[in-house]
């Protein structure tokens, strides 16, 4: 008999760091204590989206939504929610600013915005179980494909349905498989990016750790659309929970008969395995990743000739793309087409992060504006703080200051505005977010992450990177801001890859739109927002201190002097500006300067 | 001795043509001389064209190389003597006569177009190859080697082992230990050049022992935005070692990693498999506790 209740609850690595699996056990035992276990079913499942407030618990078929769980709330949940039939308002979701929770899943602003297709399983399946995903119309499109289309019908769809890649590029996918599938050379391969390096991203991650078997069928597709019979995921090492959940998936989907050979007794042979990645961000570029796979040194090189593995012609699409697939063929492509932008089809999923209340996984049409995502998905700010930028793309993307907010987001636009898609981070950055020491943060990354083939990124990264820390030193001299732009134009315009072309983007975008905090912090040796330690000084506002002590407690050099119940003093001599002060204060009393 | 003005040739013989040789005709020639170019390889080049890059600048060698061998081999001024060797100088300065044996080559240069079919073609020189001075057997514990040899095993295959040999080897040991690299090459046949390259170049490979506990504080933007620095600058601190460092103990290693992918609860550290949201620099103090 099925359950009258399934607890959905979420396990992606986000809730896991926050004891996700403890409170699953303890739920479990309750149930069972309560002998609820005929009723009441615990569903592991993928990320539901609002990581911000993980641990989450979904109470389905009603969609009541639980947050910020802990083991001890468990006892009195499974006793009021699943025996008297009362929802627990403490354990709901409060709006930032509101006073009342709101129960449904359906009706928080979070989600109500969003339109799921390459998360359409999110938090509604067990990621480990092959039968939930064949319960909702998993497998129908291979089976599909695989019996009543041919090849050249399936990559017509495709075409049709206006499908870009999601790594970032936007390449039109039809068009890729076009491509590789006139190509004489045999055997063929697909691979997988789920070499998801940016920092600050984690899309990848979670379609794969939510729906792993999302991404074997649009494999399975693409490999019957091009001729290919064997295919790669590369999966980053960073995340081992996505590594195992998949490796459990292929395994089962062979089980069943849904890879390796013989295909659902049609004669399709396809076989799919993971590859390790081993930390190096270059191998998100095509050409480095294959030479990975080769076993190579990962070095990008140029292009054309086009990308190949083993000497064979290879299809390597992004984990987004190949989720979109089965929909694509279930639906058609007269339906994705109508979804999205003129240019720009379909949905795209975003990581929304940083300085922002609803940090989480959302998936939006195209054509959305960032002030949407931003304040009305996102939820602002907060601590009531301003709005500086949004910083798309990664490493390679830019800035996107308040003024541009009501950019309608989709591959062109981002272009336009000096950023770029890429797979998809978004980072928020509030008032005290310093955008010289950002721009320094991210050419210290590709600095580190160039692979040092070419002598502009090589070395013009080293170069833009010194300057830049001089600059946030307070050493910053005359006509350095003049430099940088120079430097990183010539950078741009010599290097190969994708890496070296875009590592100068973080610059020249905060340089377009965030020139003057450049400006003072060279002339007036001034950080505006109260980052860069060289150029800033901790002071206490006799007024606001109540003299309890804590700062004087928690202080690493014993900088703070002062008598209980008395104002504090900072002697400047002995702070190293470490910001412990700041974090523990309650009442705001140290202000930076 | 005793310069002759009147018997001086104009031309000039220039021994080797390696990166120094090349130079030096081209100058010469460039200035008037007639050059005579000995090399005793079958071709211009020398050393310099076998490697990747150059020291100091790392400058790549190719680049600097390959224009000097074009214009060498197209300067009417400069005749090439390849594959051939000085037997005998005479004469005094401004005047010499040398004599240059040219080795038999069987090869008409005025019609070869350097395809290399003959080299694929040929038995003897593969068999040349194949007689390979042997290395010294590989040193190690005896532990050691079977557990390097039980991973071995499971791997068949050419190059495109090595990534996933390495990664079980850096997780059985926690990092990678000479011996085990030059066995690695011993039993696989590859060179430890090559393993050494790319071991060197992706992060998740050590080539310097690891504490026992690894503590990654991620650093990707979103954690960075939200003070992942003053928590790496707070662990620095309080174990009083570098960020990539080990503790004088050997309990703690302090690395950072570009992203864990939980953007949602940053700033996030983790502590060998475990990993914390939520981090602020009271609860870094309080963390390190837990695990001596």
């Amino acid at each position: 008999m099925p359950h009258i209740t399934n607890v959905m609850i979420c396990t992606c690595t986000n809730c896991i760091s926050n004891s996700a699996l403890d409170i699953r056990d303890s739920l479990e035992s309750e149930i069972k204590r309560r002998e609820l276990e005929d009723d009441v079913l615990v569903v592991p499942t993928g990320a539901s989206g609002l990581c911000v407030n993980g641990p989450i618990l979904i109470v389905q078929p009603e969609g009541i939504f639980y947050q910020h769980l802990k083991t001890k709330d468990i006892p009195n949940l499974v006793e009021e929610h699943f025996l008297k039939g009362r929802p627990v308002k403490s354990l709901m979701y409060v709006p930032p600013g509101q006073d009342s929770p709101i129960p449904e899943l359906r009706s928080i602003p979070f989600f109500k915005d969003q339109r799921l297709i390459a998360l359409r399983n999110r938090g509604l399946i067990d990621p480990d179980s092959i039968d939930e995903y064949i319960a909702r119309d998993g497998y129908k499109a291979l089976a599909k494909v695989v019996t009543s289309m041919k090849p050249e019908a399936v990559i017509k769809e495709i075409s049709d349905s206006g499908l870009r890649g999601r790594g970032g590029a936007g390449f039109p996918t039809g068009r890729k498989w076009e491509s590789r599938r006139k190509d004489p050379r045999t055997p063929k391969y697909v691979v997988c990016n789920a070499d998801e390096g940016d920092p600050g991203a984690f899309m990848d991650r979670s379609i794969i750790e939510a729906d792993p078997h999302s991404v074997i069928e649009g494999m399975a597709i693409g490999a019957y659309a091009v001729g290919a019979s064997s295919g790669y995921v590369y999966l980053r090492m960073e995340y081992p929970l996505a590594v195992k959940r998949m490796q459990l998936s292929i395994e089962k989907a062979r089980e069943y008969g849904l890879l390796g050979e013989d295909i659902l007794g049609l004669g399709f042979d396809f076989d799919l395995q993971i590859f390790k990645g081993a930390g190096a961000f270059v191998c998100g570029e095509t050409t480095a990743l294959v030479a990975s796979i080769e076993g190579k040194i990962p070095e990008p090189r140029q292009r054309p000739p086009r990308t190949t593995l083993w000497e064979k012609p290879v299809v390597i699409n992004n984990v987004e793309t190949w989720a979109n697939v089965p929909v694509i063929v279930n639906w058609g492509a007269k339906w994705f087409s109508q979804i999205g932008t003129e240019t720009s089809k379909g949905t795209k999923v975003f990581s929304l992060a940083g300085n922002i209340n609803n940090a989480g996984l959302v998936e939006v049409p195209m054509g959305i504006t960032l002030r949407e995502i931003v304040y009305n998905i996102g939820g602002g700010i907060p601590k009531g703080k301003q709005f500086k930028a949004v910083q798309t793309g990664g490493p390679s993307g830019g800035f996107i200051p308040a003024s541009l907010l009501d950019l309608r987001v989709d591959y062109e636009q981002l272009d336009a505005a000096g950023s770029m898609m890429g797979s998809g981070g978004m980072v928020v950055m509030d008032e005290n977010t310093c955008m010289v020491e950002m721009a320094r943060y991210f050419v210290d990354f590709t600095n580190d992450e160039s692979c040092g083939k070419c002598t502009s990124c090589r070395e013009g990264s080293l170069a833009l990177l010194q300057i830049l820390q001089r600059i946030c030193r307070g050493e910053g001299r005359e006509g350095d801001v003049e430099l940088l732009e120079e430097l990183a134009e010539a950078i741009k315009d010599a290097s190969q890859c994708g890496l070296g072309q875009s590592l100068s983007n973080p610059v020249l975008s905060s340089l377009k739109h965030f020139r003057e905090e450049y400006e003072e912090h060279v002339k007036n040796k001034r950080c505006p927002a109260g980052v860069c330690k060289a150029l800033i000084t901790f002071d206490i506002d006799k007024e606001k201190c109540t003299g309890c002590r804590l700062c004087a407690k928690k202080c690493p050099q014993d900088a703070i002097t002062g008598e209980a119940k008395e104002p504090h003093v900072i002697d400047q001599e002995k702070c190293i500006k470490c910001g412990v002060c700041v974090d523990v204060c309650k009442f705001e009393a140290v202000s930076i300067t | 001795m005793i310069q002759k003005a009147s018997d001086k040739v104009g031309a000039v013989l220039v021994v080797g043509g390696g990166v120094g040789g090349m130079q030096a005709s081209l100058d010469l020639a460039e200035s008037g001389y007639k050059v005579y170019l000995v090399e005793k390889a079958p071709s211009i080049g020398g050393v310099m064209a076998q490697l990747d890059k150059t020291f100091p600048t790392n400058d790549c060698a190719m680049c600097t190389l390959a224009p000097r061998m074009v214009d060498c081999g197209r300067h009417p001024d400069i005749e090439k003597l390849i594959y051939s060797e000085i037997e005998s100088i005479e004469g005094e300065v401004g005047n010499f006569k040398v004599s240059i044996r040219k080795k038999a080559r069987s090869v008409d240069p005025d019609k070869c177009t350097g395809c290399g079919e003959c080299v694929a073609h040929c038995l003897v020189r593969n068999i040349v190859y194949m007689d390979r001075p042997g290395r010294e057997p590989v040193q190690m514990e005896e532990s050691m080697r079977v557990k390097v040899d039980d991973i071995l095993d499971s791997y068949r295959g050419g190059p495109e082992i090595i990534v996933p040999i390495l990664h079980d080897v850096n997780e059985e040991f926690n990092w990678l230990p000479p011996e085990a690299l030059l066995r690695i090459a011993e039993v696989k046949e590859i060179p430890i050049e090559h393993i050494l390259r790319i071991a060197s170049f992706y992060n998740a490979f050590s080539l310097t022992p690891k504490g026992k506990h690894v503590i990654r504080v991620c650093t990707g933007t979103a954690c960075y935005v939200k003070g992942a620095q003053r928590i790496l600058d707070t662990f620095a601190r309080e174990l009083s070692v570098d960020v990539g460092g080990v503790t004088e103990d050997g309990q703690f290693s302090l690395e950072t990693v570009n992203c864990v992918g939980c953007c949602g609860q940053s700033p996030v550290i983790t502590v060998d498999e475990d990993i914390y949201g939520y981090v602020n620099q009271t609860m870094a103090q309080d963390l390190l506790g837990k695990y001596t």
